[in-house]
């Protein structure tokens, strides 16, 4: 059984990037949000193994998703997608419980080394 | 009425490249401060020449404007504007405590202008397979006539362009500046040309 996947981006082309750079047995079922309110939910209502979450959106923002995940008591490995590189926002993102920051455009190899090290191919 | 129209799909792949400049861009400013800056969503639109003026609103407060031309391959060109309020470039100075006499205010803003602007595009220039040159960054006097009269002058070059402003804002000190780039009509052709083949890939 392979992992179910959630892409939160409000960039239909950011969408697109995550999902040919997963594994066909995870991108074939991935869903997919525009924003942070959709996101969680899904999030909310199913079982979701892995979160892509871009951090500047509209409604919700990936900071606010990330809090709501916490508040929840929501299981779910997070990966931050994101441009706002600086290290004070990737802390914050770690803080706030993501597994990982990784700067757009994504890279194939890097997203599938980050899947890799947490068993979720 | 223009070829400038750039579809939802286009809109949103440019978009995205911005935003990722525009990320690398407000790291290096971080750096160059030493603090965070805030990042906002930019703000695309098509100007007409005899609009410039009034949608960069020059006359509200003099402000302290550095341009720089930029050029890459294919007919890809256009000019960045940064542009301060006073407060903000005195608050420069308050920023990064340099003395007086190793670098004037000017110095520094023209310095910290050519950061910006050629972090931006020479990351918005990798993502469309491009490489830009660039004239020395100009510090034009602050006083509004010759700001005016420079804006006017661009306007002059082109009847249509695509203004991208970026504005970025560093929190904790309140200071922002304004980056304004103004790409002309014929270059943006160019640039729809490669969008599009990015969004073939997709």
């Amino acid at each position: 059984m392979s992992s179910s996947v959630l892409v939160c981006d409000d960039s239909n082309m950011a969408r697109k990037q995550v999902l040919r750079s997963l594994p066909e047995a995870l991108s074939l079922n991935a869903q997919l949000a525009t924003n942070g309110a959709e996101a969680l939910d899904i999030l909310k209502s199913q079982k979701i193994d892995v979160l892509f979450l871009d951090l500047t959106m509209p409604v919700v923002d990936g900071l606010g998703v990330l809090q709501g995940i916490k508040d929840a008591g929501i299981s779910v490995t997070v990966f931050v997608i994101s441009a706002d590189i600086q290290p004070e926002m990737q802390n914050k993102v770690l803080e706030l419980g993501a597994k990982a920051f990784l700067r757009k455009p994504v890279q194939k190899e890097v997203l599938n080394q980050h899947l890799d090290k947490y068993g979720l191919l | 009425m223009s070829s400038l129209n750039l579809n939802e799909d286009q809109q949103d792949c440019l978009q995205e490249i911005i935003n990722v400049a525009m990320g690398q861009a407000s790291d290096q400013l971080a750096r160059y401060l030493d603090t965070f800056v805030y990042l906002k969503v930019p703000n695309i639109e098509q100007v007409s020449a005899q609009s410039l003026s009034m949608t960069l609103n020059p006359d509200e407060q003099a402000v302290a404007v550095v341009s720089q031309g930029f050029f890459g391959f294919e007919g890809i060109r256009g000019e960045a504007l940064l542009m301060y309020q006073p407060k903000d470039s005195d608050r420069l100075a308050d920023l990064l405590g340099y003395e007086p006499e190793e670098q004037s205010v000017e110095e520094q803003i023209i310095d910290l202008s050519s950061i910006l602007t050629t972090t931006f595009l020479n990351v918005f220039a990798t993502q469309i397979n491009n490489q830009m040159s660039y004239s020395a960054p100009r510090l034009l006097s602050s006083s509004k006539t010759t700001i005016s009269e420079h804006i006017e002058q661009q306007a002059y070059n082109w009847d249509l362009a695509l203004k991208v402003k970026i504005s970025y804002q560093v929190t904790d000190y309140s200071f922002n500046c304004d980056m304004i780039l103004l790409i002309p009509e014929s270059a943006i052709i160019n640039i729809k040309t490669v969008i599009d083949r990015i969004l073939e890939e997709y």
